[in-house]
């Protein structure tokens, strides 16, 4: 059933026109007829229908003028037209095209309500918003996935994993099967900012990183900035991964609803208040937990593997030009083993976002943001009883303007303000005996504070040019003592000779520096063009972890007297054309990346608890480069993609100490170095209610470090290793394979969804870790652990209502 | 800990770990130094080994180095040289038995192989030790997989009244351990041969207590600085023992011994123990290249592997009861006289006095 509104309100509020119609043309007059000829302004916004969002990147064109404009963030558009007969059309991926024959005769506003596709279409579309928009805008390497299009990937565990989905595209990479976050362009994981609302998070993931800690039906799309990235994000070296949750309707309440064989969840939204306020809450729990218990084998009795994740988006439009949204996220992981030692970690993320239009031209967003990243060890085996806790306090806000001083200018102009307190580690003896002591860790402070603007301008058809600078200050805040240590000699316990006390937010430390970002464009035609960028990005928090993986053992620490801020130096060039209509569209990258101050580690540091981590790190040089070659097919009953990327992402350690050099000074792999690196995705809609979607991925192993002799000390057999990261995993490759089958339900309701699909088809062990074990009784003998050394097959049913 | 995530994946059943054929660089056969020098009472050992290849399948034995010279040189001149011991102590060199080190001096140790080649190692100075103040028995059990009767031993508790003037890192080693072995002569039944093919029981009258001594057993690691407890009297787990079924029958006596050793000798142990407890999962830290302190002189870039301490050194002796264990294994049995097992004795220890 095809519903179709136009709504048309007077410019001045004079009259309002609302009419339905359907295709069948009828030309309506509108504007308020002041006798104008020329200069007559159409402004308006585009929603969904169901939901009320606004549609951004939304296509408006008047094929008589050959006109075509875009919408806004906001979803609004504004045209500039003379008294004349017009057709409108209106155009978004995924909703029914619009077309209105019009006689403008006055400034009009309008507002359009779009309706989506039914998926009964034969066709699958998994362009974002605008076909063009890879070819035409100016920013380098900002990709968008939008929930829609991750729907079309093969699902991870019976659902849709936007950490996952990222991952096949060229230039992003995951180290193994169960790690957290993304590497992306040869850096590591505390190199991406994640936010989701604007919030910043710190651990994205559940169980390890088994399943990504987001809801996908939360969420409304994913951008991800790997190149050159806007002069309003910073904080963080490699990239920008903003994610932003999806609104309620203002029109009525619905939901959704999944099981699947590891978790289930339910969402809701609908108004709170009817066209003005809509709510959207949805809840995701794990049943492993009771899996486990209703095992008959005692050690998976005593175990435990708890997450769920949680959200509450409150959308309120304060007048026609004020919007305001406010986010609450949290997600929460508990995993024991034996029931001995339990691990937890816990992310909650408010934010308060208000975006407003202050004048035609003029817009303005701001978020204030509070996010509480805690995460601990429990140890309760009756010895030794102790519990580590750790928290992570982000609270903040940003605001920006956009000034549009004509349909191809606009400045952004901006600053941002943050405070970080750590309290890195506690550790509290919660047994009856004596034999553990306290111990607490200093906790850290810091601000980071920027401003920031950015002037993008298309001069002619052919060439864009967008440019930016941000100035990032960054201060260390006592209260906190510092230790002095002996010049010309390693930093380490040993060589400490004074201490300096600061009080209460001293200033203990700062740093500052500008952050250019530049990307200029020139299009051959409307269906290919070059891009070259620079971009150069502070970080001033850095992950100390010891392990390939984020996990509650790791450490999060600020910049300051020994640590210096990270600083990343990318440039990019790429080519990109688009064949067929946009059908295909294809891309050529090249990056050189150049980072200061990469964290290394002393051998064998020691991490936990430990109040002058100093010296356990060592700074060290790092360089990533590569080629990523991307296919893509946007439309028909195959779509799909293939990436491909080689790249090197290298670390280098040259101290005045000969001995802290890491592999005598020379370049050596990351542990995230994967030079070649080939996804290939494939989506076949074999009927309109079944697809079926396959992803194959191939990658080298990534490198490792294997012993080169062993010896005897103590009584215990060792290994003796030398240089880091000399040999490889074995290669890593896998099948994916997913059949959708969609029942057709009766009425609205029911209109279920089935699932299935197998991960790993053909069972490929692909090792995560090699290791040697000298077991008694055997000869010392390699072994290989494969995270996922079996087909997997998972079924989900999702309904929505 | 943390590998735990992967216990339970390979029971969901998603997770394997399986035999590996996998390619490892030849290793060069590293000579390998481990001893420390105390200050007291010697002889003090110090043993060489040959490194072997770690690889996929069996590649070689780690041999002792024998027929080296091995001397200690003090910080004023002072030469002491090592006797190599015989038959099972080869590769295993020993101070004389008056020698002890001397607080505040520092020692090298020198090495010419029978090859020729010399080695030595970085000078490690003694610094004093204060002295046991108490020990403490623990009964600890070790939940094990697949198995009904967890595991146990005893922890020896030390208590330490640190010095608040110096930064202190601590080791403690199991000394020479005696026990009343009780064996069941009662039962000795002999083992069946064509000359004496007969199967009953021939039981002995004698012997059911022994004595039996043996070397300390050092397999865990107890390594400490006093960066959570400078200059405050604190108990510390020291020493595990475990309960073999023989050892807590009756009476069981160790010495502990509590060095204070350097600070790089410190972080030298804690890699090492970092690396004894790793067991191979996603969750380990990445490889350490434990370097010791050991120099070769022919070519500075030879590799030579573990490390010469000297250290001060205090020692406590204690007696453990049966009864001091609240968890026990089943006695184990031996179907002999006592005598015949290797260490034992009749006699008690002169200086035994539970």
């Amino acid at each position: 059933m095809k519903k179709i509104y136009l709504l048309v309100f007077l410019f001045f509020g004079l009259m309002a026109a609302v009419w339905a119609q359907t295709p069948a043309v009828k030309r309506e007059v509108i504007g308020r007829d002041i006798g104008q000829l020329k200069g007559i302004k159409l402004s308006g916004r585009i929603t969904d229908e169901i939901t009320g969002e606004a549609l951004v990147g939304a296509t408006v064109r008047i094929p008589e003028l050959d006109l075509t404009r875009i919408t806004d963030d906001n979803g609004s558009f504004e045209l500039d037209v003379s008294r004349a007969e017009y057709t409108l059309e209106f155009r978004y991926v995924g909703y029914e095209t619009k077309i209105y024959p019009i006689t403008a005769v006055g400034d009009a506003r309008i507002t359009i309500k779009m309706l989506q596709e039914d998926f009964t279409l034969d066709d699958v579309v998994i362009y974002g918003s605008d076909p063009e928009k890879n070819i035409r805008s100016t920013n380098m390497g900002a990709v968008t996935l939008s929930v829609n299009t991750m729907k079309e990937l093969p699902p991870f565990m019976g659902e849709i994993d936007i950490v996952r989905s990222l991952a096949t595209l060229p230039g992003v990479s995951q180290v193994g099967e169960a790690s957290s976050g993304l590497n992306v362009r040869g850096g590591g994981v505390d190199q991406n900012l994640i936010q989701f609302a604007g919030a910043p998070i710190y651990n994205p993931s559940h169980m390890f990183g088994l399943f990504t800690a987001f809801n996908p039906d939360m969420v409304n799309d994913v951008t991800l900035y790997k190149a050159v990235v806007p002069a309003r994000f910073g904080g963080r070296s490699s990239a920008i991964l903003d994610i932003l949750p999806k609104a309620g309707s203002v029109e009525k309440f619905g939901g959704d609803f999944m099981l699947s064989n590891f978790s289930g969840k339910l969402s809701l939204n609908g108004p709170i208040i009817k066209d003005k306020v809509s709510i959207l809450g949805g809840f995701r729990i794990s049943y492993i937990n009771w899996l486990l218990q209703s095992l008959s084998n005692t050690t998976l009795n005593n175990s435990n593997a708890d997450f769920y994740d949680g959200n509450l988006v409150i959308s309120a439009p304060i007048s026609e030009n004020n919007e305001s949204t406010y986010s609450y996220y949290t997600s929460y992981d508990d995993f024991a083993f034996a029931s001995d030692t339990t691990i937890s970690w816990q992310n909650n993320a408010h934010s308060l976002q208000w975006k407003s239009k202050l004048s035609e031209k003029l817009k303005m967003e701001t978020v204030g943001f509070y996010s509480l990243y805690d995460y601990g060890i429990f140890n309760q085996s009756g010895l030794n009883n102790f519990k580590i806790n750790s928290e992570i306090k982000d609270m903040g806000g940003r605001t920006f303007f956009n000034y549009a001083l004509s349909p191809t200018q606009s400045f952004t102009i901006g600053a941002e303000y943050k405070q970080v307190d750590i309290q890195p580690g506690e550790l509290i003896p919660t047994g009856t005996s004596e034999d553990v002591l306290p111990k607490k860790v200093q906790n850290e402070a810091g601000r980071e504070m920027a401003a920031h603007f950015q002037h993008e301008l298309e001069i002619g058809e052919k060439i864009g040019l967008s440019y930016g600078l941000r100035y990032d200050l960054y201060q260390y805040l006592g209260a906190r003592t510092v230790r002095t240590y002996q010049e010309g000699t390693p930093v380490s316990d040993g060589s400490a000779i004074g201490e300096t006390n600061y009080g209460e937010n001293e200033l203990i430390q700062t740093y500052d520096g500008l952050a250019p970002r530049a990307s200029f464009r020139y299009s051959f035609s409307k269906a290919s063009s070059v891009k070259l960028g620079y971009n150069k990005m502070y970080q001033f928090i850095h992950l100390i972890s010891n392990t390939a993986t984020i996990a509650p053992s790791d450490v999060w620490k600020l910049s300051d007297g020994f640590l210096k801020p990270q600083i990343a130096d990318q440039f990019s060039l790429g080519y990109y054309n688009n064949f067929k209509g946009n059908i295909f569209e294809t891309s050529v990258e090249v990056y050189y990346k150049d980072l200061q101050n990469v964290v290394e580690y002393k051998d064998g540091a020691n991490l936990i608890l430990q109040n002058h981590i100093e010296t356990e790190l060592i700074p060290a040089q790092g360089q990533s480069y590569g080629l990523e070659l991307y296919v893509k097919k946007n439309l028909g009953t195959l779509t799909g993609w293939i990436s491909y990327t080689y790249s090197r992402s290298l670390r280098r350690v040259i101290t005045p100490f000969e001995e802290e050099n890491i592999n005598n000074g020379t370049w050596y792999a990351s542990n995230f170095d994967k030079p070649h690196d080939l996804t290939l995705i494939g989506n076949y809609k074999v009927s309109t209610n079944t697809s079926i979607s396959a992803t194959f991925a191939y990658s080298t192993g990534r490198p490792v470090t294997f012993p080169e002799a062993k010896f005897d000390f103590s009584g215990n057999n060792l290994a003796y290793f030398k240089d880091r990261n000399q040999q490889r995993l074995p290669d890593f490759h896998r099948l994916d394979f997913s059949v959708n089958f969609k029942l057709k339900g009766e009425g609205k309701f029911f209109d279920g969804d089935w699932t299935f699909s197998v991960l790993n088809v053909y069972g490929r062990k692909n090792p995560f870790s090699i290791f040697f074990d000298d077991a008694p009784q055997q000869p010392p003998q390699a072994f290989r652990l494969a995270l996922l050394g079996i087909p997997l097959p998972s079924l989900s049913y999702a309904i929505s209502f | 800990m943390l590998k735990r995530l992967v216990y339970l994946l390979l029971f969901l059943p998603m997770a394997c770990v399986d035999p590996y054929e996998v390619e490892v660089p030849e290793g060069e056969q590293l000579l390998t130094v481990e001893g420390i020098i105390s200050t007291g009472p010697g002889p003090h050992a110090i043993t060489l080994t040959r490194s072997a290849t770690y690889g996929s399948i069996f590649e070689g034995l780690i041999r002792p180095v024998s027929l080296a010279t091995v001397v200690v040189r003090d910080n004023e001149g002072n030469v002491t040289f090592l006797t190599e011991g015989a038959d099972d102590l080869k590769g295993s060199y020993f101070t004389p038995a008056n020698f002890r080190a001397q607080v505040g001096k520092s020692y090298t140790l020198q090495i010419r192989t029978a090859e020729g080649k010399v080695y030595t190692s970085t000078p490690e100075k003694v610094a004093s030790v204060p002295a046991i103040q108490s020990l403490e028995i623990r009964t600890v059990t070790v939940p094990t997989e697949g198995s009904e009767v967890p595991k146990s031993g005893i922890q020896l508790i030390a208590g330490v009244k640190d010095p608040a003037d110096q930064n202190n890192f601590y080791y403690w080693k199991n000394g020479p351990a005696v026990y009343i072995l009780e064996t069941r002569p009662d039962l000795y039944t002999p083992r069946p041969s064509p000359s004496n093919p007969n199967r009953t029981p021939q039981p002995k009258d004698c012997c059911v207590q022994c004595f039996r001594y043996e070397a300390g057993n050092n397999q865990s690691l107890f390594v400490v600085n006093d960066d959570s407890f400078n200059g405050l009297t604190t108990k510390i787990p020291a020493s595990f023992i475990a309960d073999d079924g023989y050892r807590f029958v009756n009476k069981f006596r160790m010495d502990l011994k509590q060095y204070s050793i350097s600070q790089a000798a410190y972080r030298y142990l804690r890699l090492v123990k970092q690396q004894a407890e790793i067991s191979g999962s996603i969750f380990d830290p990445p490889p350490a290249t434990i370097r010791g302190n050991m120099l070769s002189l022919d070519n500075p870039d030879e590799v030579v592997l573990g490390y010469f301490m000297a250290g001060g050194e205090t020692s406590q002796r204690i007696y453990v009861d049966k009864n001091d264990l609240t968890f026990k294994q089943n006695r184990a049995i031996i179907p002999d006289d006592c005598r015949v097992i290797s260490g034992a004795f009749i006699d008690p220890p002169a200086d035994w006095k539970p």
